[in-house]
């Protein structure tokens, strides 16, 4: 047989087309990788790694395991789709294998096997297959009716928004939404014909054939195989320039991942990976309190990666991102969402001229001296409580330490970074390394969360050990170093995205309230605490957006009924102390109260 | 038989429509949260811009509602107000044939701009700490010595969207120079620096008080704002502003801060606005029903306003305001009783 | 006299010449984030700034100069700026001292 009939020719030319499509896009993201990539390719390709990436493979590009976690019925809406349509082609190949024996097939006829062998069911005439392909079908048309309903009824899948398509995807979404029915049109079509079929084409066949003529069924039968035909090659040719492109990047991007690549502070080949492995299921939007409290809704990830995939991103649309981290907590494709967004604003002008921060040649206002080394940050020098109190801890605890920027200091150079200022930003970064090298610290606490992320990230302070203030003060209590008297006080703490999600630290500040009071916590808290609003990251949204943004986040610590809220940033201090209307306090200033002399 | 107006409030404004009221041969209730008349002037030492103690005009006014034989409610906190009556804390309820709002403002709360440490450091006051000790006789230093030199910042919890407060509260500025004379005849010796962001001096009498600030007792004015404030070893405050005149950024170091405090609307008015149906400007104050001729005047017939609950105002000003407020309500009073 | 001499170092004439000054780039500017006009001066920014406390750097009479038509040295003045965000902090008039530091370089420099 030559499993040849006209009809296939949409969809031999649409697959083709893909392949060749994909393959180009492949060999071209990997070609174009820069060396230390490579390398890491070559270095890891032999490694546990590359089996730990099957297994994920087929967790998350199949079976969809983390967006399960977000909400079960779009977790199986997306594994019916991907799982069961990867069945459908390894159980029809299977099949045809059966039949067969192992003779060389061509690839429509696997996909159009019952069309080229209407009647079948060899194998002990059970009409296992049959039944079998039915029992996918029907799964994947599960899914295909959960997708229809999830674009009337968010809502129901755990969603207040989906995500607004570009063309490509539209017709990509339209092609993907008939393939199926038109299958199992197809496919009740044959078996209304020739009869045969399983649970559901038998069933539907036999019901037609009660139905219809034969005439009818005669004159249905060949554009029923050709729309079907037709679907997937659409399908095809617009896939690779859609959002379902992801399905083929998603899987050398969790290989590359486990071999350890990662995206950069500069834009490099890697990120195509990333950007492209966005499957736009929206996941992001509902979380970003830029749509939630100011009804932002072009500039979540999914249309930043949208937009830069397409070259269409926007200055506005890189800039405006608060950067907390709440939508990449969340993404079940796990793309480093803030790295790709802050190497979307690095890509403009960097480098101004050479003399630039000149001037921080032979700057040293530090005081003191010490092996341990505190920094402030700029912000703290607004919260001059935080400044006092650790003060006050540190002499209590009998520490020796050296002051780095008490009369004033240089700014960490993160704020640069965050606007795509890297060049610059080295350039403090340089300035503070050899500051902290000449005066021989140990340890080096900060109170500031956005210098405690750039000193661990950006820095190479090797020997010198970097610490929250909330991290060493839980140390000094823990270690009997300092004691402190519980009082009547009830606590609720915000999470400062760049120390939670920022830098892992959770447990630290819980602890140190627990010592002194009784801590409570709002309805988002730790891994899901909302964003205060003053990030540094975003420059597009206003004083009063920040407000409102503010104002949202800190009705949630009100509704606690503590007594007194606190947090660990100076930043956050301030947005939460003008949104509530009363001072707020830092984690050093209720230790430092409560500290015993 | 008599009309009964309840009025709210037992400041200035409220004391002064009494009065008012009481010689149109209406019957004023004075509902006081506080334990005592006076409100916020009470404890104030001197008046802009004729120094006149604050006692000269507040004392008498208190002693004339004693001898009116005004009624006084004390430690009765008003929730609810209509056009004829008002509910109390209590659950009370009180009836009326008319409402006077004068419920005043709130000191903005200086801890709320941290960076100036007031509560930290021992010698940052603020403007209302400031009539409080030069009421006792004595001001001084946390060590109880003299100060030499003393910045009194402009603006503090006014003009400032930082901390929600875009209104300028109007007599901070005058207040700001009658504070730097009195400190100047108290330390002659003693450098005085009022730093502020603009001068406003809108009332008879006060930009020649500031003249006579600058020139009679040389009071440094220096244009900038501060931006941030450290304390030194030995308790002194070292703060930082720009100095917008020369362009250069200015340290300083002095003995004693004294914030000039704004403003605010009170917390409560919007439960209570809600209750009466009125709405409030955008700034928390109550809103008068027009700029002109309806300043005393709410939205609601029966409920009228005296004094700062609409906006930030100077004694003067609230006690002519009283007075044209007394006026209405009897000319409302009037109109209504004489139509049935 | 150097720091009165608005610290380019470069001579011009002592007046602001508001009839020659053209005006577009700073228009753009303030087109783009009407915000800036409602500076009133205060000197906060500059009083807080982090650069400033280092070297001589005033973004207050920076952006007042360009919104004057005055855009000489005002681009290499503002990279001194470290961009740190304490002067959005302390601003009264809640300006977005930072996106205006990004968006003057921007329409007055290379990039």
């Amino acid at each position: 047989m030559t499993f040849f009939a006209p009809f296939t020719i949409p969809f031999i030319v649409g697959g083709l087309f893909m392949f060749a499509v994909v393959a180009l896009k492949w060999s071209l993201w990997i070609v174009r990788l820069p060396r230390v990539d490579r390398r890491l390719i070559r270095h890891n390709f032999f490694t546990r790694e590359t089996l730990i990436a099957v297994w994920e493979v087929v967790r998350e590009s199949l079976l969809h395991v983390r967006i399960f976690r977000v909400n079960p019925l779009l977790g199986f809406m997306h594994m019916s789709l991907a799982f069961g349509w990867f069945l459908l082609i390894v159980v029809g190949w299977i099949e045809t294998t059966a039949y067969l024996g192992w003779q060389w097939v061509p690839l429509q006829g696997h996909v159009f096997f019952k069309y080229f062998m209407p009647i079948n069911g060899i194998v002990g005439d059970i009409h296992l297959f049959e039944h079998l392909m039915d029992a996918l079908l029907l799964m994947v048309l599960t899914g295909v009716a959960l997708a229809w309903y999830k674009r009337v009824r968010s809502k129901a899948m755990g969603m207040r928004r989906t995500t607004k398509h570009v063309l490509f995807d539209r017709v990509a979404l339209s092609a993907l939404w008939f393939i199926f029915p038109a299958r199992l049109v197809a496919e009740s079509l044959t078996a209304a014909v020739h009869g045969g079929g399983g649970f559901l084409t038998g069933s539907i066949g036999h019901w037609l054939q009660t139905l219809l003529g034969a005439d009818v069924l005669h004159s249905l039968y060949e554009p029923a195989w050709w729309f079907y035909s037709t679907a997937l090659g659409v399908f095809f040719v617009a896939m690779p320039f859609s959002r379902y492109m992801h399905i083929f990047t998603e899987i050398p991007l969790i290989f590359l991942r486990r071999w350890k690549l990662h995206p950069t502070a500069e834009r490099k080949s890697y990120d195509r990976f990333e950007v492209e492995a966005c499957s736009r299921c929206g996941i992001c939007i509902d979380p970003c309190q830029l749509q939630a409290d100011l009804g932002m809704n072009d500039t979540q990830s999914v249309y930043f990666l949208r937009d830069r995939r397409y070259n269409m991103l926007s200055l506005k649309v890189a800039n405006n991102c608060l950067m907390c981290g709440r939508c990449e907590q969340q993404c079940p494709v796990g793309i480093n969402l803030a790295t790709l967004r802050l190497n979307s604003r690095a890509k403009r002008r960097n480098i101004p001229h050479e003399g630039r921060f000149k001037y921080l040649r032979g700057v040293d206002h530090s005081s003191g001296s010490g092996r341990v080394g505190y920094f402030a940050g700029c912000m703290t020098s607004l919260t001059p409580a935080v400044q006092r109190s650790m003060q006050h801890i540190f002499s209590v605890a009998g520490e020796d330490v050296w002051y780095a920027d008490r009369d004033g200091g240089v700014c960490c150079g993160r704020p640069l970074m965050l606007s795509g200022e890297t060049d610059a930003a080295r350039k403090m970064v340089a300035y503070n390394t050899d500051l902290f090298r000449r005066h021989e610290i140990d340890v080096l606490v900060t109170s500031c969360p956005i210098c405690l992320k750039v000193f661990r990230e950006s820095y190479r302070l090797d020997g010198i050990e970097v610490l929250h203030h909330s991290e060493y003060i839980d140390r000094l209590i823990a270690s009997g170093r300092i004691k402190v008297q519980t009082e009547t006080r009830t606590f609720a703490y915000h999470d400062p995205c760049e120390l939670g999600r920022g830098c892992g630290i959770y447990d630290e500040p819980r602890r140190v309230i627990g010592a002194v009071g009784r801590l409570l916590e709002p309805r988002h808290t730790r891994r899901d605490a909302l964003c205060c609003g003053a990030s540094l990251a975003n420059t597009v949204i206003d004083d009063g957006q920040q407000q409102r943004i503010a104002q949202r986040m800190t009705d949630e610590l009100v509704a606690t009924n503590c007594d007194t809220i606190v947090t660990a940033c100076p930043l956050c201090n301030k947005a939460i102390s003008r949104a509530a209307g009363q001072p707020t306090e830092d984690i050093a200033e209720i230790v430092a109260k409560n500290i015993i002399v | 038989m008599a009309k009964r107006v309840v009025i709210v409030g037992g400041g200035a404004a409220g004391m002064q429509t009494a009065l008012e009221l009481k010689s149109r041969g209406i019957e004023p209730v004075i509902v006081e949260r506080d334990i005592e008349l006076g409100g916020k002037a009470r404890g104030w030492h001197k008046l802009f811009p004729s120094f006149t103690p604050a006692g000269d005009i507040m004392r008498p006014l208190a002693d004339r509602i004693r001898a009116e034989r005004i009624r006084c409610f004390y430690g009765q906190e008003v929730t609810a107000i209509s056009s004829d009556g008002v509910m109390l804390r209590s659950g009370e309820r009180m009836p009326a044939d008319a409402v006077v709002i004068a419920t005043g403002f709130t000191l903005f709360d200086a801890h709320r701009k941290q960076e100036y440490g007031y509560g930290l450091y021992d010698n940052v006051i603020t403007s209302v700490d400031l009539e409080r000790m030069m009421n006792s006789g004595k001001v001084l230093l946390a060590d109880g010595s003299e100060p030499r030199r003393i910045a009194i910042l402009h603006c503090v919890g006014s003009r400032d969207e930082k901390v929600c407060q875009k209104h300028c509260s109007k007599v901070c500025c005058i207040t700001g120079v009658k504070q730097a004379i009195e400190l100047k005849e108290m330390f002659p010796t003693a450098d005085v620096f009022n730093f502020y962001m603009d001068i406003r001096m809108f009332g008879p009498g006060y930009e020649e008080l500031y003249r006579e600030a600058q020139q009679r007792y040389n009071v440094h004015f220096v244009r900038g704002r501060i931006s941030e404030a450290a304390e030194t070893i030995n308790k002194r405050i070292q703060i930082k502003a720009e100095d917008t005149l020369t362009g250069r950024p200015l340290k300083m170091t002095v003995d004693m801060l004294v914030l000039l405090v704004g403003m605010s609307a009170n917390y409560e008015n919007e439960a209570l606005a809600s209750t009466a149906g009125l709405s409030l400007a955008p700034n928390g104050y109550f809103k008068a029903n027009d700029s002109f001729l309806g300043v005393v005047r709410s939205e609601r017939e029966g409920i009228f306003f005296a004094g700062a609950a609409t906006a930030p105002k100077s004694l003067a000003d609230t006690l002519a305001e009283a007075a044209l407020t007394a006026s209405m309500v009897d000319e409302y009073l009037k109109n209504r009783y004489n139509e049935k | 006299m150097r720091n009165l001499n608005f610290g380019y170092g470069i001579s011009r004439p002592r007046a602001i010449d508001m009839d020659n000054n053209d005006l577009r780039k700073s228009n753009a500017i303030i087109h783009e984030m009407p915000e800036l006009q409602a500076c009133i001066g205060c000197g906060s920014c500059t009083a807080s700034c982090t650069a400033g406390g280092i070297t001589d750097f005033n973004f207050r009479k920076l952006h007042t100069a360009v919104r004057r038509g005055e855009y000489r040295g005002a681009y290499e003045e503002l990279n001194k700026c470290m961009l740190c965000g304490k002067c959005r902090l302390v601003c009264p008039r809640g300006i977005n001292t930072r996106a205006m530091v990004m968006l003057i370089k921007r329409k007055l420099g290379d990039y």
